[in-house]
């Protein structure tokens, strides 16, 4: 029992650590905890600790922390704008997972000589484009606002689905208990919204919190059905967000404590573990297909969402821009190589070359689209007036001429 | 001479005397001023939405409560001062505020909040006099 509290410690002074760091530098405490993660664990494997190895109960708060994450990202589509742009955010979104989907596995097969299972789970982990990566970018330039960042924000959405898809259905058992999962999730999906509408304002606003154990409750029933059927609790979770997403624009109170819960308690966990199964020397022995698949996730976004861009009319400057965002991964290509580990369809060296290829997507792209292709089309109306913040009294102090 | 000045506050000593500056120059000048707050520290990188949101919420409340006291000592100065709040790099962002809004006259504070990397990289102030389309004012 005292052992489990100093690994706690140990774990939560990582994730301290990290949240202090991350302050610090303006990086995403997701990006230093998988560093921290990846130092503790290489240290571990080097000097024969054990405290960075990740424990049973650690595998399951990392296990629900990537369920929730995925619930959270569901939970961000704006289902107005997505109307408004469906047409070239599906066929954006879409592409965006498809050809490096495809491109990666088929690298990692022919090229690589991985087995087909691992070869899946690299397209699966490098089709993934970061919608957190591109919103914190787009807040930045102040195109979240605009017609093109919700297009891209739409896109990036349809790209996560097809990812969470992939990896729920492409290495389920296609039997009875899938089909009691998937009715089971339909049926759950179609009725959840008005259930937690009521329930919300009913029990709701409460610092015993019914909503984030109602929220907790259904991902856990769902996510459980899901791993009985082969398939992976986060697909029935990103689903579950998406379809009340809409209660959480009128009720920023539960998102929030929600959010606080997740980053308390949760993320901390899943990062910093992916970051401890990253092994260094195994990365250095695969330093050149790491390169390769690295290459070859952009080469193959570019290639199918460029072209895309150039047919639904964005400008040139504007289309470069929104395929380098649509090039960028983090989280869900986390997910994806982790749920690959720890069912055994790849090893370790393989994971780490699809971490680090994955957080390389989530750093590279974004910085050349910043310094190079911040779009300049001022004209088309996709940039936003400055914020003034400014009451009437001041009009009252000009200096008089 | 000037007509409209733009000047960088970040609430360090330094900004706040190119603030009280700015307040002198804009009476002299009968000049329209700007107070600039940039929020530098979101998370670039980020893993959920969720944490970009939280931290320009934060940041947007840190912010605001500075510029409505730069806008209380203004006006207890007697001029008017417009305020933005932008997120990015300070120096890039000042910069590129400058240009868009053409203004006349861009004034920093000699040091501001970045003190440990201004060490390694340069001061914002340093930048800003190398890439400003205009005249700029570093206060000591």
């Amino acid at each position: 029992m005292e052992q489990v509290w100093y690994t706690a410690a140990a774990w939560i002074g990582v994730a301290l650590l990290a949240s202090l760091l991350s302050i610090r530098l303006g990086i995403s405490v997701a990006l230093v905890e998988i560093f921290l993660g990846c130092i503790a664990g290489n240290l571990g494997t080097t000097f024969g600790w054990t405290i960075f190895q990740p424990t049973p109960w650690i595998n399951f708060l990392a296990g629900f922390a990537s369920v929730v994450l995925t619930f959270l990202a569901g939970a961000e589509i704006e289902p107005e704008a997505f109307r408004r742009l469906w047409k070239p955010s599906l066929a954006i979104g879409f592409v965006s997972f498809l050809a490096p989907f495809l491109g990666c596995m088929a690298y990692a097969y022919y090229v690589g000589g991985w087995p087909g299972e691992s070869a899946q789970i690299a397209g699966v982990a490098l089709s993934t484009t970061s919608m957190a990566v591109v919103y914190a970018v787009m807040v930045e330039t102040g195109l979240n606002n605009t017609e093109l960042g919700k297009l891209i924000l739409a896109a990036c959405f349809i790209t996560d689905l097809g990812t969470v898809l992939a990896l729920g259905l492409l290495f389920a058992e296609y039997d009875r208990w899938l089909l009691i999962f998937a009715v089971v999730t339909l049926v759950a999906l179609w009725r959840l919204p008005g259930i937690c509408r009521w329930f919300f304002s009913l029990w709701g606003g409460r610092v015993i919190e019914p909503e984030i154990k109602l929220i907790f409750l259904v991902l856990t029933v769902l996510g459980g059905l899901a791993v009985t059927a082969r398939s992976e609790a986060v697909l029935p979770a990103y689903l579950f967000g998406m379809v009340i997403a809409g209660l959480f624009v009128h009720d920023k109170v539960i998102l929030h404590r929600l959010r606080a819960t997740t980053f308390a308690l949760l993320t901390p966990f899943f990062f910093i573990k992916a970051g401890t199964l990253v092994s260094l020397p195994a990365l250095v022995a695969g330093f050149g297909m790491l390169t390769a698949l690295f290459l070859m996730k952009m080469v193959t976004k570019i290639v199918g969402i460029w072209p895309l861009c150039r047919l639904f009319g964005i400008p040139v400057r504007e289309s470069n821009y929104t395929t380098l965002l649509m090039a960028t991964g983090l989280t869900f290509g986390s997910i994806s190589a982790l749920f690959g580990l720890t069912h055994g369809y790849i090893d370790q060296a393989q994971y780490s070359i699809l971490v680090t290829g994955v957080i390389a997507s989530a750093v590279i792209p974004t910085i050349i689209a910043q310094v190079w292709f911040h779009p300049r089309e001022v004209s088309l109306g996709l940039q936003e007036e400055p914020v003034v913040l400014g009451t009437s009294e001041h009009f009252l102090h000009m200096p008089e001429d | 001479m000037y007509r409209k000045m733009l000047v960088a506050y970040d609430g360090s000593e330094g900004a706040r005397k190119a603030l009280a500056a700015s307040l002198e120059l804009a009476k002299l000048h009968g000049a329209e001023v700007t107070a600039l707050a940039v929020q530098e520290k979101l998370p670039r990188f980020a893993a959920t939405i969720d944490e970009v949101q939280e931290e320009k919420e934060y940041a947007e409340a840190y912010y605001g409560k500075l510029l409505e006291q730069a806008r209380a000592q203004a006006a207890e100065a007697g001029v008017e001062l417009k305020t933005l709040l932008r997120a990015g790099h300070a120096a890039q962002t000042i910069v590129q505020v400058a240009r868009e809004g053409g203004f006349d006259l861009v004034l920093v504070g000699h040091t501001g909040l970045s003190g440990v990397w201004a060490a390694f990289l340069g001061t914002t102030a340093e930048k800003v006099s190398r890439h400003a389309p205009c005249s700029v004012l570093i206060v000591r």
